[in-house]
């Protein structure tokens, strides 16, 4: 589904150069729920970034569906996160000027297809029943709990039907009770057929994944499938 | 974007203020291009404008001394022909008019008074009839040659050879005698030039009392007659007349400076908008770039979301497109009523072309604000702009 091929990170300015990653080779196979942990600043979010297609490598290439996208252009790229990708961040990233439900509807407008305006809103509707928030659809992001907040955001990244989910600490900002719960969530659509691939520094909720990757120093420094406790 | 309805409003007012000012510059350029465009109907090239003042002398002789003049000024050969004109000559700032009516429609028109020769000294073309000829120098002729203006305000489509005007309103009292007869029809006469007004005029022939007042002659002279025969004529004219002080004016220097009277003030005006647009535009161009800083990690979401660059600047551009229209509805509502009132007597169409051109610029000046800094926040990677927030 994901392939990561000698990938290498530096972030330069005039005056400095910082390797963020360096010789990643990761596949992460089609319905896997994957999980990424390591120190803070070892890359964990970078790596993450480049499987999004949010940032690209300095060295290496990646490759989606067997299809390497280095190369692509930039409406290649946005078509490929639009429609196979979604996105779960730590800080939620809603837009407080826009409803529940705008917000959970901004991928579909980005979508070219036969979506109108009413299906679009449906299949947004829809989405948020998922998560257990259809009755919060007319408020905005203010007037939500950061649990809630999470799952609209975890709305908007099924709303589009992506086979790929990337999920950069989605029980970061939340308290056990509401980590707890988003992480069934994300279990759920895993079961549904989503692959997921999430940043955690929660070792808890890492331990509900399938396979955890550890990072530190730009550097991958393990790969475990848990559901069958072997290290490799 | 449409929560912020503060920093909104203020970019409304903005833009609003700009389009009012685009507006009456903008009718100002059309009105004067409108009637640019109108020719004036006469010659102005080696054309030469005499005036004299008779300065003590009786009134009664001054139309014979002004035909003594006419024939001195012929008799040299720089000079091709010569007419006597009332003292609202071509491109000078005197300006006779009154009403006259055909009793069913009355009107101001500009009144000229001046002789046979008048067609062939100025180069007037005579388009309906004929101009004056001997027959209308008698006492009892009461005849009158109109422009196409007046033709076409008192009589449309109608023909006018023939038709009888008086001046004065319709409802005016006045004899059978009071009416003059149109024996002839010209085109355009615009004795201010090209940026006046295509106004209806008519000329009368210079006889009877009116010859005493007329003390203005125009000059058609050959190519190349320079100021060595202006001194002459001057001179020889001022023995001729004994002593009356003679002005001689070139009308295509007069012309200069009534070009320079009609888009002066333009011009100020244009810079003086300029100055202001431009103020705006960096003003729309802070807001915006601003407001775009804010965002960044909206932007950073959108194009995680699927946003390409295009779509972002789409977006931004687009927005600014929404409240520049809430402007211009205002202002549409405040321009459109100089054409419903009839404001300065202008005519519709120089209003509407300027609403349609304002539209136009601040749409444009709205685009060019939004662009570049939508453009720069589109480019960044979506990952550097998500860590923005």
């Amino acid at each position: 589904m994901i392939a990561l091929k000698n990938i290498e990170k530096v972030y330069r300015t005039s005056t400095i150069e910082t390797l963020a990653l360096t010789n990643i080779n990761l596949t992460v196979r089609a319905g896997e729920f994957l999980s990424i942990m390591g120190p803070s600043g070892c890359g964990k979010s970078t790596l993450l970034n480049l499987m999004g297609l949010l940032d690209a490598p300095s060295a290496g290439q990646v490759e989606i569906g067997g299809q390497p996208v280095t190369q692509y252009r930039d409406v290649d790229l946005a078509r490929l996160r639009n429609q196979k990708i979604g996105f779960i961040f730590q800080s939620f990233h809603l837009i407080n000027d826009l409803s529940v439900l705008d917000n959970v509807e901004i991928p579909l407008l980005y979508r070219k297809g036969d979506e109108t305006g009413p299906s679009r809103r449906e299949l947004a509707r829809q989405a948020l029943e998922k998560v257990g928030l259809s009755n919060r659809m007319k408020h905005f992001p203010s007037q939500l709990s950061g649990g809630q907040k999470q799952r609209v955001a975890i709305a908007r990244a099924i709303v589009g039907q992506p086979a790929i989910i990337l999920a950069d600490e989605p029980t970061g900002n939340l308290d056990s009770a509401m980590g707890n719960e988003i992480m069934s969530i994300l279990q759920q659509l895993n079961a549904d057929g989503s692959t997921i691939v999430m940043v955690t520094h929660d070792e808890s909720m890492a331990k509900r994944t399938h396979r955890l990757v550890r990072l530190f120093d730009g550097a991958m420094v393990g790969d475990s499938v848990l559901m069958l406790n072997e290290e490799r | 974007m449409w929560n912020k309805k503060g920093s909104h409003l203020l970019i409304i007012v903005e833009i609003l203020a700009s389009f009012l000012v685009l507006f009456g510059v903008t009718s100002l350029i059309v009105y004067n291009l409108q009637n640019y465009q109108e020719p004036i109907g006469f010659e102005y090239k080696n054309r030469w404008a005499l005036g004299f003042d008779a300065r003590g002398q009786a009134d009664s002789t001054i139309g014979d001394i002004m035909q003594q003049i006419k024939s001195r000024v012929l008799s040299y050969p720089q000079v091709e022909s010569a007419t006597v004109f009332s003292s609202n000559l071509p491109y000078s700032m005197n300006s006779s008019n009154g009403n006259v009516t055909n009793n069913k429609a009355t009107v101001l028109a500009q009144q000229f008074r001046t002789d046979l020769d008048m067609p062939k000294t100025l180069g007037v073309p005579v388009l309906e009839g004929r101009w004056f000829d001997k027959s209308d120098e008698l006492p009892d002729a009461r005849t009158l040659v109109i422009n196409a203006p007046l033709k076409k305000v008192l009589f449309g489509d109608e023909p006018a050879l023939g038709k009888k005007i008086a001046f004065g309103g319709a409802d005016d009292k006045r004899k059978s005698t009071d009416y003059f007869t149109i024996v002839g029809i010209v085109g355009n006469f615009k004795p201010r030039g090209e940026y006046q007004e295509n106004l209806p005029g008519l000329f009368q022939m210079n006889k009877g009392q009116d010859r005493n007042y007329t003390r203005s002659m125009l000059l058609n002279v050959k190519p190349g007659t320079d100021a060595g025969f202006e001194a002459k004529l001057t001179r020889d004219l001022g023995l001729l007349t004994k002593g009356w002080p003679v002005e001689v004016s070139y009308l295509e220097n007069q012309r200069t400076n009534q070009h320079n009277i009609a888009l002066v003030p333009v011009i100020i005006f244009l810079i003086v908008s300029g100055f202001l647009l431009i103020n705006v535009a960096l003003g729309l161009f802070g807001v915006l770039n601003v407001s775009i800083a804010k965002r960044r990690g909206e932007i950073g979401l959108r194009r995680a979301l699927g946003a390409t660059e295009r779509r972002i600047s789409r977006q931004f551009v687009g927005e600014m497109w929404v409240l520049a229209t809430f402007a211009l509805v205002l202002g549409l509502l405040l321009a459109g009523q100089f054409p419903l009132l009839n404001v300065f007597n202008l005519k519709s169409s120089v209003y509407l072309t300027a609403i349609g051109v304002s539209v136009a610029v601040i749409y444009l000046l709205v685009t060019l604000c939004a662009l570049l800094p939508s453009r720069q926040a589109a480019t960044v990677q979506p990952a550097v702009a998500l860590h923005a927030e």
